[in-house]
């Protein structure tokens, strides 16, 4: 392994000189990447998920000579490995597969430690808002979820204000936003949301919302009730399906959770479904990312290795995406289908994070929170 | 060591002697704790490191960010630690001091818990104790009709209590390790003497291991403060948080420098409790208690109270081995989470791949890469727990030699800090400080060896603790004797301490192993490794929500840990043969 990384070196100091700048490799087609990258000989990827061994042998199948090293690891221990190597003056990852978008805005792309990379295969095919500032490759939810075996005439919210309502006292689930990026980037979302949320107010108390000193506007003020109306916290997801989701539970309560835990339904004895049909939105979509380290050591690879897991141009995406083409998760690359059991990713009434404003947004909300546990 | 030696040594020898063994320990402590410390401390002075201490300390979030939970973590220290001293203690009494029958399995059975991971035992509490506040299924008890309130289903409480469970074996194996050196004469000399009973546990026994039970008290503290699953599980519903839930939200949130900063205070706040700890035992004369003389071990006779004592022992050990390990093996055997005991089904171990249970993913046995994970624990736990101990002790002996001292001191504040350190923290500051070559060294970036400096230095505490309470027993007669007959320090290191230090020594190793075999963070942050080891096996398996292989492959991490403390027993008892009695 280590010998593997000082030949990798050694050959990236003779052929980095003679190769084109960066520049150019961002316009190159898989076919001219292919050569440069075979003479680098591999590729290091650290990655959120590890579906990425699948990755690897796909990868290692198509382009023959490219060695790829995945790491998995979570988005949190990514950013700390990049930071300090970095810092230490080591480059030794190329890409990063990485959700956190709002961290990884502020500590990685704003202190250019990574660089947006979009394959120009695929770039007419993705939607512009998930080019930039990060390439999205998928988007995954915090939405609200309830027991359908319970609830059998649908979902029993229809507005998110009914949360703060007595009838939903203590009977409201979330993984606790202080410990988890994602539930704070979903209350995040809706405090950014304020007039939505203050429309929502008024169509279900019949009047306008009068909003405390202390908190800014509708969205904020939908925080505080919530967690004045016994909002209860769990320590992970797993703990939030089983109590949400219980096929034979008789008064289950909802909470904020991830729509592609659904698939486990069956396997697991759940019955989560997704409430979609939610006044203003259910909740968030926010991206999983691929993003190239400053000074990749293996610059035409990471680069082949990033267009390679957009997938090819079938539905289901080929080798390279399926992996990762989940009911309830969704591709941003348009040519691929969603899974037909699924919400229709326009139909889902979500919001999709920006992760630029969230990261501005989001310590205001984390100080919030803290103040009312 | 000592200056009381009896040939006045040369300038030059004193130098090397008494003067280098120190210098050296003392390079080593800065490079390894010191300068991680201070990286972070460094990272707090920054604009927004001050920032984050006067959001910390002071502003309307202190409260809730600091001082509640500083208290619920100072509660769960104190009241852990006492727990475990007081349940440990005794069953470290009970199995080598008293003729309790079936001695050997009571002892086995109280090493174990360490073994389970913390969130076993909570998963275990939540099986009988869960209530309805959070809706799914409900515990044993609610479903047999009994209501739980919600102070004994979540918070403060069964936090501790189930960490009481976890904890207990730590403080076990270290005071045993020390009773076990509380030699027959000394107490046979009581007994002459006219002292009943009470007077020779309170006047003899005690005394001699007041040093261990400092140790075991303060790596209870220390393991209680950081723990991060039972609060989580347990305390989060009730929104209890504490500095442990609190550094790991701040930390995953994206805002290092409140968590650095909560980091800082909670080593600042347990160095003040260690210190005035260090000062009860140092403040005292030490029992010197391995003589070189005797050396069998005197049991009391229970008398009437063999078997009552006997089935009190059982069910502690019952209750917090079994249990755990159940919820554990069950959870490895049924397709549910949600239904633990209904249609068992061997397919997580052995099942073959491709059928419709787990996404046709195949039994943990069926993995290819299992025996090469197997096999690369082993031999990380091996090599980390050599070094940690070897280091360890050359600490222990300094600070036991120099008790009193300044330099004592300082050294085992310093050894014991790096249990507090988040290892997130501590994994960035040795990628800073050792991925450019310092002098002839090369650099160590993604290597091995990175690894196991880091790791020996994380696990230091271990090593330092259980060492230093069974060095302080050893009689400074022995060494002196080796000396005049011109022994050196080596040879009188492996021919006299290690023999009769074995047990301590041990003790603290399977501590380090165990802990190096469980632990990931580290692993993970150092080391670009394509060959596994079996805790990030397990994290690959939970985190595609596949809990089952992930219970499976933590039982199989508990036989390896269960069976490397046979093995350290056995040989502990060929070492100290007479010992057998």
């Amino acid at each position: 392994m280590f010998k593997r990384l000082a030949k990798a070196a050694l050959a990236a100091c003779v052929i980095l000189p003679s190769i084109a700048a960066a520049g150019d490799l961002d316009k190159m087609t898989p076919e001219q990447l292919l050569p440069l990258a075979q003479k680098e000989g591999s590729v290091t990827i650290f990655s959120l998920s590890s579906r990425i061994a699948k990755i690897e042998k796909a990868f290692e199948e198509t382009y023959p000579g490219v060695d790829l090293i995945g790491v998995d690891m979570s988005s949190t221990k990514q950013i700390a490995r990049l930071e300090a190597e970095q810092q230490a003056g080591i480059h030794a990852v190329d890409v990063l597969y990485i959700a956190d978008t709002p961290v990884v805005f502020t500590k990685l792309l704003q202190a250019k430690r990574v660089s947006n990379y979009v394959p120009p295969r695929v770039t007419g095919e993705i939607d512009d808002r998930y080019k930039v500032p990060l390439l999205a490759q998928r988007l995954s939810t915090k939405v609200l979820m309830y027991n359908e075996a319970a609830f059998s005439n649908g979902s029993p919210i229809n507005n998110l204000w009914q949360l703060t309502d007595p009838e939903w006292r203590g009977r409201v689930l979330m993984v606790d936003p202080s410990q988890r990026g994602e539930l704070l980037d979903l209350l995040t979302e809706i405090a950014l949301h304020s007039d939505e949320m203050s429309k929502a107010y008024q169509a279900h108390f019949g009047k306008e919302i009068e909003v405390d000193p202390d908190v800014q506007g509708a969205g904020e003020q939908f925080i505080k009730d919530l967690f004045a109306n016994d909002l209860i916290l769990v320590p992970n997801s797993d703990v939030l399906n089983k109590s949400i989701g219980d096929i034979n539970a008789k008064e289950p309560p909802v909470g904020f959770g991830t729509y592609s835990d659904r698939r486990d339904n069956k396997k697991e004895g759940w019955a989560l479904q997704v409430a979609n049909k939610v006044e203003p939105a259910n909740g968030i979509l926010f991206p999983a990312i691929l993003t190239i380290a400053d000074k990749a050591p293996h610059p035409a690879a990471a680069r082949l290795l990033i267009d390679f897991m957009f997938g090819d141009d079938t539905p289901s995406g080929g080798p390279g995406f399926e992996p990762f083409n989940v009911p309830g998760d969704y591709a941003t690359r348009k040519t691929i289908a969603g899974h037909p059991d699924s919400v229709k990713l326009e139909d889902l009434q979500a919001w999709t994070i920006d992760p630029q404003k969230t990261a501005a947004a989001r310590g205001r909300i984390a100080d919030l929170i803290i103040t009312l546990q | 060591m000592t200056s009381t030696s009896i040939v006045m040594p040369s300038g030059s020898r004193l130098l090397r002697s008494a003067f280098l063994m120190p210098a050296i320990l003392v390079a080593i402590i800065a490079i390894l704790v010191v300068a991680p410390l201070l990286r972070i401390l460094l990272s707090t002075l920054t604009p927004e490191g001050l920032a984050a201490w006067e959001t910390v300390l002071f502003s309307p979030l202190s409260t809730n960010l600091w001082w509640r939970p500083l208290f619920n973590t100072m509660a769960l220290g104190f009241g852990v630690s006492i727990g475990c001293l007081l349940l440990g203690g005794f069953l470290a009494w009970l199995v080598i001091l008293t003729d309790v029958p079936g001695r050997r399995a009571l002892g086995l059975m109280a090493t174990l818990p360490y073994m389970i991971p913390s969130f076993a035992a909570a998963l275990a509490w939540g099986t009988v104790f869960r209530n309805a506040r959070l809706g799914g299924s409900a515990g044993f008890f609610e479903t047999s009709g009994l209501a739980i309130p919600d102070w004994l289903a979540w918070g403060l409480v069964p936090t501790a209590i189930v960490l009481i469970a976890h904890y207990y074996s730590l403080a076990y194996t270290i005071i045993a390790a020390a009773l076990s050196s509380v030699g027959a004469d000394l107490v046979e000399a009581g007994q002459m003497a006219g002292a009943r009973r009470p007077r020779i546990f309170f006047g003899i026994i005690l005394p001699v291991v007041t040093p261990a039970l400092i140790a075991a008290g303060s790596l209870t503290f220390a393991g209680a403060v950081a723990n991060f699953a039972a609060p989580a599980l347990l305390g989060l519903p009730v929104r209890m948080q504490t500095l442990s839930t609190r550094l790991f939200g701040m930390i995953e949130t994206g805002q290092n420098e409140r968590g650095f900063v909560i980091a800082l205070l909670l080593i600042a706040v347990s160095a003040a409790f260690l210190w005035l700890s260090d000062r009860i035992v140092s403040g005292r004369k030490a029992f010197i208690t391995v003589t070189g003389k005797g050396g069998r071990t005197k049991r009391f006779p229970l008398g009437v109270w063999r078997w009552p004592l006997f089935g009190l022992a059982l069910v502690v050990g019952l209750l917090t081995t079994v249990a755990p390990i159940l919820i554990l093996a069950a959870s490895s055997l049924a397709p549910q989470g949600g239904a633990l005991f209904s249609n068992w089904t061997l397919h997580f171990w052995i099942g073959e791949g491709g059928g419709a249970i787990a996404q046709g993913q195949a039994g943990v046995f069926r993995n290819p890469i299992l025996l090469d994970a197997l096999w690369n624990t082993i031999q990380l736990g091996l090599v980390v727990a050599f070094t940690t101990m070897l280091l360890g002790l050359a600490l222990a002996y300094t600070i036991v030699h120099r008790r009193g001292s300044l330099l004592a001191s300082v050294l085992s504040q310093l050894a014991f800090m790096p249990l507090l350190i988040p290892s997130i923290a501590f994994a960035a500051a040795y990628i800073a400080l050792f991925s450019a070559p310092i002098g002839p060294m090369p650099s160590l970036y993604g290597t091995f060896a990175l690894l196991v400096v880091a790791a020996s230095a994380h696990n230091l505490p271990f090593a330092v603790q259980s060492g230093r309470s069974v060095l302080g027993q050893i009689s400074a007669d022995l060494e002196e004797s080796a000396r005049l007959t011109g022994a050196g320090l080596i040879r009188r290191l492996f021919a006299i301490i290690f023999p009769l230090a074995i047990r301590g020594l041990f003790a603290g190793a399977i501590l380090v192993f165990v802990k190096m075999v469980r632990d990931l963070s580290l692993v993970v942050l150092l080391f670009t490794a394509t060959s596994p080891v079996l805790s990030m096996v397990a994290y690959r398996y939970a985190a595609e929500g596949f809990m089952q292989f992930a219970n499976a492959i933590t039982l199989i991490i508990l036989v390896v840990c269960l069976a490397a403390s046979l093995i350290a027993h056995s040989l502990q008892n060929r070492v100290q043969k007479w010992k057998e009695s």
